[in-house]
């Protein structure tokens, strides 16, 4: 494909992967602008094409023109303890909210949450259920599937995709439905550290769901890490 | 451009600003249009402009939009009032540097202010 080392030189340098995108495009329609020129120069097929590659620069100099232009760079390249050590945990909270925020919605929408709610019909109680287990599998192996992600399409070094899957992994987020009679259900979601006594409890009553977690945190690192070996 | 040093630095970003107030273009047809206007002795590296164009669009001085024509698809480029203002203050400023290096040239002096 056309500009693959200038992608890496810019993807690697930090530029933003959308500005690598528009100004590869541009590049490539300048790029047969001027291969259509040297034809009606008189050159033609290959020779055209490398006289046409030669004015428009080599990739160094293309690389550093874009480099040059700091405003480019990307948040991750930037600022990446913000992007990986703040964001993580923040991000799988937001998940969790999605889950909980939707339930919690739909459960005062039916009335069947709230201080005067009558009981939760077992249909409600059994769709709670399977979205506080889905957001307590989910949020945290999405939130380090992200970063990991990030920092693949963004060429950022292992260690902060890691640094991130490491954090998740000493995080709990643990999601609940209490279901009681006459307006006493409720819905809860928190954030806690695996590390403290109080996490200890609730890790061995959910061990294989907790076990399932840290699995699906560790495979999309070590899928990174895979990839950068073989590519080296 | 043929040189690369310092003293021309701000030149092509004068050229595109320039050529942008007369009409809207694509990148490929303001290296062209400078080349010509400037008997090739400023003439911007062909595919470097565009970090330049993208720059002067993310500060506001120029605006843009892919467009097809005839068949092909290409990004124009616009002149804002911002940039308007940008290519005053950046005439005048040339202006200066042009006269001041007339008269060293010519071997007078320049009152000094």
């Amino acid at each position: 494909m056309r500009f693959d080392d200038l992608r890496e030189k810019l993807l690697l340098g930090g530029v933003a992967p959308r500005h690598v995108r528009r100004y590869l495009r541009e590049l490539s329609e300048h790029l047969d602008d001027l291969t259509a020129q040297q034809r009606v120069a008189g050159y033609d097929g290959e020779d055209a094409a490398i006289r046409a590659r030669a004015r428009l620069g080599s990739d160094d100099e293309l690389a550093a023109a874009m480099l040059a232009q700091k405003q480019f760079r990307s948040w991750a390249a930037r600022a990446p303890w913000l992007v990986f050590l703040i964001l993580p945990p923040v991000t799988a909270v937001a998940i969790g909210m999605l889950f909980i925020g939707s339930l919690g919605l739909a459960g005062k929408y039916f009335g069947f949450l709230g201080t005067h709610a009558p009981s939760s019909p077992p249909w409600f109680q059994l769709l709670a259920a399977d979205l506080v287990a889905a957001c307590n599998l989910t949020a945290v192996p999405l939130s380090a599937i992200l970063f990991v992600a990030i920092a693949a399409r963004q060429r950022l070094k292992l260690v902060w995709p890691l640094i991130a899957s490491l954090l998740l992994l000493v995080l709990v987020v643990q999601s609940k439905a209490d279901f009681a009679a006459h307006g006493k259900s409720h819905l809860s979601l928190g954030l806690g550290l695996a590390l403290l006594p109080q996490a200890w409890a609730r890790i061995r009553e959910n061990w294989f769901q907790v076990g399932a977690q840290y699995v699906v945190i560790i495979l999309p690192v070590s899928w990174l890490w895979r990839r950068r070996l073989a590519k080296a | 451009m043929t040189e690369t040093s310092s003293f021309m630095s701000g030149l092509p970003e004068l050229a595109i600003l320039r050529l942008l107030q007369e009409q809207e273009m694509y990148g490929y047809e303001i290296v062209q249009a400078v080349a010509a206007r400037t008997g090739a002795v400023v003439s911007p590296g062909e595919g470097v402009i565009y970090p330049l164009l993208h720059g002067l669009e993310k500060s506001g001085a120029l605006k843009s939009r892919r467009k097809t024509v005839g068949g092909r698809s290409r990004v124009y480029y616009t002149l804002t009032a911002k940039g308007g203002r940008r290519l005053g203050a950046l005439s005048s400023r040339w202006s200066e540097l042009n006269g001041a290096v007339e008269a060293l040239m010519a071997g007078g002096a320049l009152a000094v202010r």
